[in-house]
């Protein structure tokens, strides 16, 4: 009864597929971080890692054969690269036009800290008088509350 | 000056985001893009599953190849399968046609074979090994590898007969 | 002459007069300073609140109705899908969820015009009439690009075939009881920044924003925050419950349009707070009132043009253009509002040091739109390449956890210091005294953690940072308690109660960092010292992933009226051999919709107070027997979601009305008996 629910299905869906063999654990993490970093060809903009598609699978398995054969991981990037360009990578390089991208949000950052140190008083301008004592005022509305 | 030039750049950057969304309709969110044109092909070898002899893409060395990616669950496949047999026909003593399955099943691909019987040969990818050295980014898709072994360029989607003539053309 | 479509149809084009009507109206009568034109605004706002609700109930009728001569049931209809889902589906594809959105916005203008109906008409027209403007702009879309009611060509030819039966909604949409809630509640976020905004854009337009009209752009500010908070964490939830990719947060271009508006939201209240103590800020609390709507609208436009690639653009249409075009409006709307009228708010008093409360919700402030700029620059990044360079990137996870984490880091020690310094000044002494305490925990539950032998730089400094925060909120609700009762002798309950309901707001805060400080331990846990295991099973195989066992015990499937699906049963073995049976319904499985071309993979997740275990199927092999299984171990990361409690009660501790200062009144009429 399952194989023949199993078998109509399979005639309208695309199959899963078995994961096949796992390296040893250290080498399968490397798998694993190397899967986050590729964008899987047929899904949504997800990791190869992430994604239970059959054809993301391969991808993963494709990564794994060439960590069995103790490339560097710059050289399984190209893999990918060289047939997807820079598409695959989610992690975008920092050259070219995106340094923008990496360094706008710091400028941002930079020059809104210039900005907050401007609002600061001038140093030179004669301070009125020296800061109250600074008492939390909620502190203080509950002692004047006590005292009504 | 100073709300002068903030005023500008606030224009700017709104303007520049506005620009940048509306550059995006005429864009495909979904299309994958394909460096492959131009690279070598790469080597594959699979044992076939009807006559169980080899086949490697080295052995048709100096004949143009048209390799296609499908699948026997998807639909748009079937369709463009009698303009394959057509072309496979057409140019049948000067292109090679090779089917490659993948993304699928050995008993359905067995089944499917003995029922439609194509007349260029089927290979099965049972891993999605080849497809993912090709960098196939959906079914069905086809590839046009000239005399030198190079990749000229692929076709993701159905394909109709006027393309495909257009196509070898370029290989020939 | 179909009359679902017909009445539908008729409802939203009264609704748009009557939008288009107020904020005519309203504009132009507040613009003449002509007060007693407001009841004709009011009454408009209620008309199209009215017509939007009825709109919407006739669209759930000809739902359950399965009217099919109705083309978004046509759409998203089926007779096969559960009731429950059916009236679900009203959201579940683009007319219908602009659609409910109609609803909601009628819903919030409703109240806000209801509670403040007496409000002096200073403000009030100008502000009704943005809010009718932008309530006219969704009645459009309603009314022509995304109708729901007629399929196009209806009245130039004659009526279509009207189908027997539909596809039913998005598979994805129906797989889990979270997507009941959870887009409701990110609509009712959306779409009540529209209140703050016309509240913000009214005080502009005016040109003065005094403290009686802070309160209301305030709450009504907390309001949708809270909403959007809420739908945030939920979105997650069903990602994590549904998708079986064992995460909870992609950064993909939709969570991303939810996350910005949430984020200048929250910068929003902490400026508030300092506008109201130091009357600086006015200007930039404004522009962040005004920017929290326009993210919303962007966030709206990323999600439903078909620009953005996302897992959850489930609804794509031709409406891009025209939002693109409100987009365009909105931003020439706010930028010109700004300057033109910006001066008359302000008011800046410089800053005595930086070491100061004001100081460090200015630092907060830059955090928040520094992380916004960076959500915002990511999502929008691979467009830009493409326009200018015709060049395809990706911008994905690696990118965002890098950029955020250590502006999330800054965020939370900002979140234990900002409390203990005062305003003003700080006495350096008395800052060195409120910082030891909290310090000390902070390092010892570092500490603590390493010695527990968990590793990694960045989760125990944020478990070290995370202790510090909770020390000084703590001590922050705690201390004014602790001074009633060594001053008056109270209980501490009574003291407790007494001191929180003095300062709702300030307590409300507090709760909300609590959740907040729930959250970062959760986030940092689960991505830190996750368990990760895959296998392929034979029946009666186990593998191991953590100190927990799962045990295949071989596939079963079943039927629902609207689906099919394969189980692989599992048993998970706890660590000290308890046996929990996960079959059927309860295993992880393979769903499979009519009408749906992938089948969609359902997890099994075992959710524990400190870990949960979640099993999600890759492959079941009928011929060998076998089950490919992606297992993990995820220790605390339930608390991301058990974390809504303390949102939901902080902001009602800051919602609720703090009572008038007693003033001498005569009591109301008898009148009040008979209620």
């Amino acid at each position: 009864m399952i194989s023949l629910i199993l078998l109509a299905l399979s005639l309208q869906y695309a199959p899963t597929r078995d994961i096949g063999p796992q390296l040893d654990a250290e080498r399968e993490a490397r798998v694993m971080v190397l899967g986050k970093q590729l964008r899987c060809a047929v899904c949504q903009g997800v990791a190869i890692s992430d994604s239970p598609a059959s054809m993301a699978q391969a991808q993963l398995a494709k990564v794994r054969e060439l960590v069995a054969e103790d490339k560097t991981d710059a050289e399984i990037l190209a893999y990918f690269v060289q047939r997807y360009g820079e598409w695959v990578l989610l992690e975008p390089t920092k050259t070219g036009l995106n340094v923008v991208l990496w360094a706008g949000p710091l400028a941002l950052l930079g020059i809104g800290l210039v900005v907050i140190l401007m609002q600061r008083k001038k140093p030179d301008a004669p301070s009125a008088k020296p800061p109250a004592p600074t008492e939390d005022p909620l502190l203080a509305q509950v002692r004047a509350d006590l005292e009504k | 000056m100073k709300r002068v030039a903030a005023v500008v750049a606030a224009l700017a950057v709104a303007g520049l985001v506005v620009y940048v969304m509306a550059k995006g309709f005429g864009t495909d969110p979904h299309e994958v893009p394909f460096l492959m044109a131009g690279q070598k092909a790469p080597e594959f070898s699979i044992t076939r599953l009807d006559t169980n002899e080899t086949v490697t893409l080295s052995q048709f060395k100096g004949k143009p190849v048209v390799l296609n990616f499908w699948a026997t669950w998807c639909g748009p496949c079937a369709m463009e399968h009698p303009n394959l047999e057509w072309a496979a026909r057409t140019y049948a003593d000067k292109v090679v046609f090779l089917g490659i399955v993948f993304e699928d099943t050995e008993a359905n691909t067995r089944r499917f074979l003995a029922e439609k019987g194509w007349t260029f040969t089927q290979l099965f990818d049972p891993k999605s090994t080849i497809a993912v050295d090709y960098a196939v980014s959906g079914v069905p898709e086809t590839y046009f590898i000239n005399r030198e072994g190079v990749i000229v360029g692929k076709y993701a989607a159905p394909i109709s007969r006027d393309i495909l003539a257009q196509r070898i053309g370029e290989i020939l | 002459m179909p009359v679902n479509a017909t009445l539908g149809y008729g409802l939203i084009l009264f609704g748009l007069a009557c939008a288009a009507f107020a904020a005519v109206v309203g504009l132009v009568t507040g613009y003449q300073r002509r007060e007693s034109a407001l009841p004709w605004v009011q009454r408009a706002i209620y008309g199209f609140s009215g017509s939007m609700l009825l709109a919407n109930l006739v669209m759930v009728k000809s739902l359950l109705e399965h009217d099919f001569s109705v083309k978004y049931v046509a759409q998203v209809g089926s007779r096969a899908t559960p009731t429950i889902y059916t009236i679900v589906s009203l959201w579940s594809a683009l007319e219908g969820s602009i659609l409910f959105w109609g609803a909601i916005m009628g819903a919030y203008l409703f109240a806000f015009t209801f509670i403040y109906r007496r409000e002096h008409g200073r403000y009030m027209q100008f502000s009704l009439g943005v809010m009718a403007l932008v309530a006219t702009f969704f009645a459009f879309l309603i009314a022509a690009p995304a109708q729901p009611w007629f399929t196009p060509g209806y009245f130039f030819s004659s009526p279509p075939q009207i189908p027997l039966d539909g596809p039913g909604p998005n598979a994805l949409l129906q797989n889990h009881v979270l997507m009941i809630i959870h887009p409701p509640m990110l609509y009712l976020g959306y779409v009540g920044m529209t209140v703050p905004f016309g509240i913000a854009a009214g005080a502009l337009l005016r040109g003065e924003l005094g403290d009686a009209w802070l309160v209301p752009l305030r709450k009504w500010t907390l309001v949708p925050w809270l909403f959007l908070t809420i739908g945030i964490i939920l979105g997650s939830w069903w990602a994590y419950a549904v998708l079986g990719w064992g995460g909870y947060w992609a950064w993909d271009p939709v969570e991303n349009a939810s996350f910005m508006p949430w984020l200048i939201a929250t910068a929003f209240m902490h400026s508030t707070m300092v506008l109201e103590r130091k009357k600086s800020l006015k200007l930039w609390t404004i522009a962040l009132a005004l920017g929290s709507f326009v993210l919303t609208i962007v966030g709206t436009f990323m999600t439903r043009s078909g620009v953005f690639n996302s897992v959850h653009s489930f609804t794509q249409s031709d409406i891009g253009p025209t939002f693109l075009k409100f987009i365009a409006a909105l931003l020439l709307f706010c930028v010109v509002l700004l300057t033109v009228r910006g001066h008359l708010l302000v008011a800046e008093t410089p800053l005595e040091s930086v070491v100061s409360r004001e100081g460090s919700i200015l630092v907060n402030n830059l955090v928040f739109v520094a992380l916004t700029f960076t959500v915002l620059l990511g999502t929008l990044f691979p467009l830009v390449t493409e326009a200018l360079q015709n060049k395809k990137i990706s911008v994905g996870e690696p990118y965002f956890n890098a950029m955020a984490l250590p502006l999330a880091m800054v965020m939370v020690f900002l979140m234990g210091v900002g409390p203990m310094l005062p305003w003003g000044k700080a006495d350096p002494k008395v800052l060195q005294q409120q910082f030891l305490i909290p310090s000390a925990v902070g390092l010892v539950t570092a500490l603590v953690c390493f010695a527990l032998g968990y590793r990694g730089f960045l989760p125990l400094t944020t478990f070290g940072l995370c202790a510090f925060v909770t020390v000084v909120t703590l001590r922050e609700l705690l201390l004014p308690a602790r001074q009633r009762m060594t001053e008056t002798k109270e209980g501490f309950g009574t003291a407790f109660f007494i001191s929180a309901s003095r300062a709702r707001r300030r307590f409300g805060g507090y709760v909300v960092h609590l959740g907040i400080v729930a959250i970062v331990v959760a986030v940092a846990a689960s991505s830190s010292y996750k368990q990760h295991t895959s296998a392929t099973l034979k029946q009666g195989e186990v593998l191991a992933v953590g100190d927990w066992k799962i045990r295949y015990d071989g596939a079963t499937s079943g039927k629902l009226p609207h689906k099919e699906y394969v189980s692989a049963n599992v048993t998970l073995i706890s660590p000290t051999g308890e046996e929990l049976v996960r079959h059927n319904l309860d295993a992880p499985r393979m769903n499979y919709y009519e009408m749906s071309n992938d089948p969609i993979g359902s997890p099994s997740v075992h959710e524990m107070v400190f870990k949960d275990v979640y099993v999600s199927l890759l492959h079941v092999d009928s011929k060998l027997g076998t089950a490919s299984f992606n297992a993990w171990v995820f220790p605390l990361v339930g608390w991301i979601w058990y974390a809504i409690p303390f949102f939901v009660i902080g902001s009602l501790i800051a919602l609720w009305p703090q009572r008038k200062a007693k003033v001498l009144t005569v009591p109301a009429p008898a009148a009040v008996v008979q209620s």
